[in-house]
């Protein structure tokens, strides 16, 4: 006991943990792009790939889905460099979360595509549509709707995620609070406004991706 | 290649075995601990947010922003804050308490989600006529709506409780000898990283695979009949 709580000594720092919350925001936004594509592309295998391919996709999407990303990523910056790949912190991160994510867009995506129904195309071939006005105007809007609240909620477990980087020594949000209880001991008083940070973070997040849903897909329900 | 084979021999040695087994252990205790206290946690949460339980709303709202609050913080950052917490109140724990501790306040906030979730999904229709027959709000729960509600509650929670088992993994930060520290530490003694990680990714995959797979079976298992 006998320990105070002193914000101010951390208030000059404000500012520098924004710049590493923006960082966060880019690193997120970065993997869950390649994550996307490269669940896109193994959702679409899984769906319509042939069986070889799909059973190694399958490997793919279920061994990164039960081994925790940390060690993921470890394995990229530590063990790759053995075998001649060099890559940064940053990278090894991103690359990590990118595989990572992939595997879980992978499901996700994979179950959009289950979702469009037989009865939906044939309807549109009644109505003498050619094969991309099927993908145009029935199947695009149908998943997009289907995919986008999963897919958002993605984005925000990303967004926390991020703070794995902090690990590798990357100057993310948690990277720079951990520079600053360096600095100024006041350990308890930075980690915790740097959660707040990451509240902050995911509460905008959350309300700009479902106004987005709202207006885009005229989605009602909660996004995350 | 070849030199990792090599290594493979001198890698898992007898001590090594036993280190790595009992790291595994670690592992699977923190989880179990830190999942158990954080679901019981996270039920009376999910029960607190009930208007028909709870009547006085400031302790629902109060419930609510836990939930909100701890869904969105980053382990790692919730594991420091509990680390500097425990050791700036003075309290003087093991670190099993402060990672158990951070995994149960974590697993709490998410499982009082997959609760609510779960009691959500029993009709109104059984609270009302749980209510005719003059039940309170806590009799007709344990009474009508869980018996119908935890089958829907249980495949969720446990997809989440692996979620937890890989979250462990940072654990490691604060120095509890779980799998992912023991890795680093036997990279450290030299044995390659692809052999000390690859090892651990396997023996994480053997844990969260079965976790994973009885979820499932328990999902097809408790699935609700839809037919009344």
């Amino acid at each position: 006991m006998g320990y105070t709580l002193q914000y101010g000594q951390v208030t000059p720092y404000l500012g520098y943990l924004a710049g590493g919350a923006w960082l966060a925001l880019q690193i997120a936004a970065v993997a869950f792009l390649i994550g996307w594509a490269i669940g896109l592309v193994c959702a679409s295998v899984l769906h319509y790939g042939p069986r070889p391919a799909r059973w190694l996709v399958r490997a793919y999407v279920t061994f990164f889905l039960n081994t925790p990303l940390l060690v993921q990523i470890f394995f990229i910056y530590f063990a790759l460099p053995d075998y001649g790949i060099l890559i940064g912190s940053v990278e090894a991160v991103i690359l990590g979360m990118s595989l990572n994510a992939g595997a879980y867009m992978a499901e996700i995506q994979r179950a959009g595509f289950a979702s469009i129904r037989r009865a939906e195309i044939e309807a549109a071939e009644t109505l003498g549509f050619s094969r991309l006005q099927q993908i145009r105007y029935v199947i695009l809007p149908h998943i997009a709707k289907v995919l986008y609240p999963p897919l958002s909620n993605q984005y925000i477990i990303l967004t926390m995620t991020t703070s794995v980087a902090a690990i590798f020594g990357v100057e993310e949000l948690t990277g720079r609070a951990y520079n600053i209880n360096a600095q100024t001991f006041r350990s308890l008083e930075i980690f915790s406004i740097a959660a707040v940070y990451y509240v902050v973070l995911t509460v905008i997040a959350s309300a700009v991706l479902y106004a987005i849903g709202r207006f885009l897909f005229r989605i009602k329900g909660k996004v995350f | 290649m070849a030199a990792l084979l090599d290594e493979l021999p001198r890698f898992f040695s007898y001590y090594n075995v036993i280190f790595l087994a009992q790291a595994f252990a670690y592992t699977a205790g923190l989880s179990l601990v830190g999942c158990g206290l954080g679901f019981v946690a996270g039920f009376g949460l999910a029960v607190l947010r009930q208007e028909r339980v709870m009547r006085f709303a400031p302790v629902r709202i109060l419930a609510l922003l836990y939930v909100e609050l701890f869904r969105r913080i980053p382990f790692l950052v919730l594991l420091m804050v509990v680390f500097f917490g425990f050791q700036l109140a003075g309290a003087d724990v093991p670190m099993f308490v402060v990672a158990a501790t951070t995994v149960a306040l974590s697993a709490a906030a998410f499982s009082a989600e997959n609760v609510r979730a779960g009691l959500e999904a029993v009709h109104r229709n059984q609270w009302d006529a749980a209510e005719t027959l003059n039940m309170g709000g806590l009799r007709a729960l344990r009474l009508v709506v869980l018996p119908q509600a935890w089958r829907i509650i249980i495949p969720p929670s446990m997809t989440y409780a692996v979620g937890l088992v890989k979250a462990t993994s940072i654990a490691s930060q604060i120095g509890v000898a779980e799998l992912t520290f023991a890795a680093k530490i036997l990279n450290q003694k030299g044995f390659s990283p692809a052999l000390c990680f690859g090892t651990i990714l396997v023996l994480y995959f053997v844990l969260c695979w079965s976790l994973n797979r009885f979820a499932a079976h328990l999902e097809v298992r408790l699935a609700p009949s839809r037919s009344r």
